[in-house]
């Protein structure tokens, strides 16, 4: 007996179509987005471990505008060697991060490592024990939003 | 009727792809991102402010000199009680008394604490999200692997605290943090108080953070508020606050002890009285 297999019938694979569209790109992908963001500013971190540097576990991540500027205000400690790390999960984007004091005053460097396509890292001492604000960006080329996720580090 | 079953499909789908993505934010978190207006910089907000783990203060304190730990070390045990508040800043308390216990390289007051956040946590009703961290925390006691012990409580204050969050507990998490900053700046004060130095004494130097905590509770609903440590710890750290933003220029020696008895004080009504 001669077995026929059949197309299926092209209604049903558009609603396997559309099922596939609805469930990979809309939730999981932002998932992946957001998790790839953060898996990029710890690639940014792997330098600064080896060199005694301890990653806290607390960090941020969203989704924001492409270009717009974020905050949070963060308690340094005189004495410690702190690192600032943003990752990025968009191609092509930029990143801008900055370590202010109550004045305004940018008291980061910019290091030679913990930077690449899809992270950069700053590094700060503290000049005094307070809170400072670390502002950061990211700006893509192409996209309209862009994921991030900001980690953090001391020795 | 295939149509209609297309457009049941779709409209799940479309519920999945609007409810999911606050998944994407289950270890990462938002609060405290400003979205900054006009590029502008608001460097007086203190509505969030990123809470260190008091290893981040002791490893300065470490720097500074060579502080014996092993006097800072107290006993840990679980209180008789079912009052929420009171555990989760106990629980707070604790996870810092592990952070000193790693300071102090005591792995027997190590598994001591990793047994009492088990303890903790079963109270609280959150021991199934607490447990791997607990035990990850026995296993490296094991071994002596102390920077694991130290990422493992600072995993374990996280977790918690994103349990409560999901738990609709916000409050409680944040009596969390508090137990923890109480009882981490006691020992600092305590550390301080022995060798004092103005090095030393700008570690507490935390007015934000204060002010940040203090916001905090007076967010809470009125029922939390009536709660007696609360109030009590609403107006100690007002203190502290005035205390702190006094000394800008330097903390006085006499300064340092009042915050640490402000601190031990408040921690007293925490903690369960010791024979």
């Amino acid at each position: 007996m001669n077995r026929v297999l059949r197309s299926p019938p092209p209604l049903f694979s558009l609603i396997m179509v559309a099922l596939a569209i609805a469930f990979t790109n809309l939730p999981f992908a932002a998932r992946a987005t957001v998790d790839d963001a953060h898996s990029f500013a710890m690639e940014a971190a792997v330098p600064f471990v080896a060199d005694g540097f301890i990653v806290r576990e607390d960090y941020w991540n969203g989704e924001v505008k492409s270009g717009q500027k974020l905050m949070v205000r963060h308690q340094l400690f005189k004495g410690n060697d702190y690192a600032f790390w943003l990752g990025a999960a968009n191609e092509d984007c930029t990143m801008d991060i900055q370590v202010l004091d109550d004045k305004g005053t940018a008291i980061h460097i910019t290091p030679k490592i913990g930077i690449g396509p899809n992270f950069t890292s700053v590094r700060v001492n503290p000049p005094r024990t307070g809170t400072y604000s670390v502002v950061f960006s990211v700006t893509s080329k192409t996209e309209k939003t862009v994921f991030w996720a900001l980690a953090y580090g001391y020795r | 009727m295939i149509t209609r079953s297309f457009s049941v499909l779709l409209a799940i789908a479309s519920l999945c792809a609007a409810t999911t993505p606050s998944l994407s934010h289950a270890e990462g978190s938002k609060a405290g991102v400003v979205v900054l207006q006009g590029g502008k910089v608001p460097f007086d907000y203190v509505d969030e402010v990123v809470v260190p783990v008091p290893s981040e203060i002791f490893s300065v304190l470490d720097k500074l000199g060579e502080p014996n730990w092993h006097q800072e070390e107290r006993s840990v045990k679980t209180p008789d009680t079912t009052d929420r508040t009171r555990l989760a800043l106990l629980f707070g308390s604790v996870v810092a008394e592990g952070f000193v216990a790693v300071q102090a390289q005591d792995r027997k007051a190590v598994e001591e604490i990793g047994r009492e956040v088990i303890d903790l946590s079963k109270t609280l009703g959150i021991h199934k999200s607490v447990l791997p961290h607990a035990q990850a925390i026995l296993d490296a006691a094991d071994h002596s692997q102390w920077s694991t012990i130290r990422a493992e409580f600072d995993r374990t204050q996280k977790t918690v605290r994103q349990t409560m969050d999901k738990m609709r507990d916000a409050e409680l998490s944040q009596c969390v943090s508090l137990g923890g900053w109480l009882r981490g700046t006691a020992a600092v004060t305590s550390v301080v108080g022995k060798n004092y130095s103005a090095d030393r004494a700008e570690l507490l130097y935390q007015p934000d953070l204060v002010k940040h905590f203090h916001n905090q509770l007076a967010k809470m609903p009125a029922d939390m508020k009536k709660h007696l440590t609360i109030k009590a710890i609403s107006k100690g750290l007002q203190e502290i606050q005035g205390l702190m933003e006094k000394s800008s220029e330097g903390f006085k020696v006499e300064s340092v002890t009042r915050i640490g008895v402000i601190c031990n004080d408040l921690l007293k009504m925490i903690t369960p009285k010791t024979k």
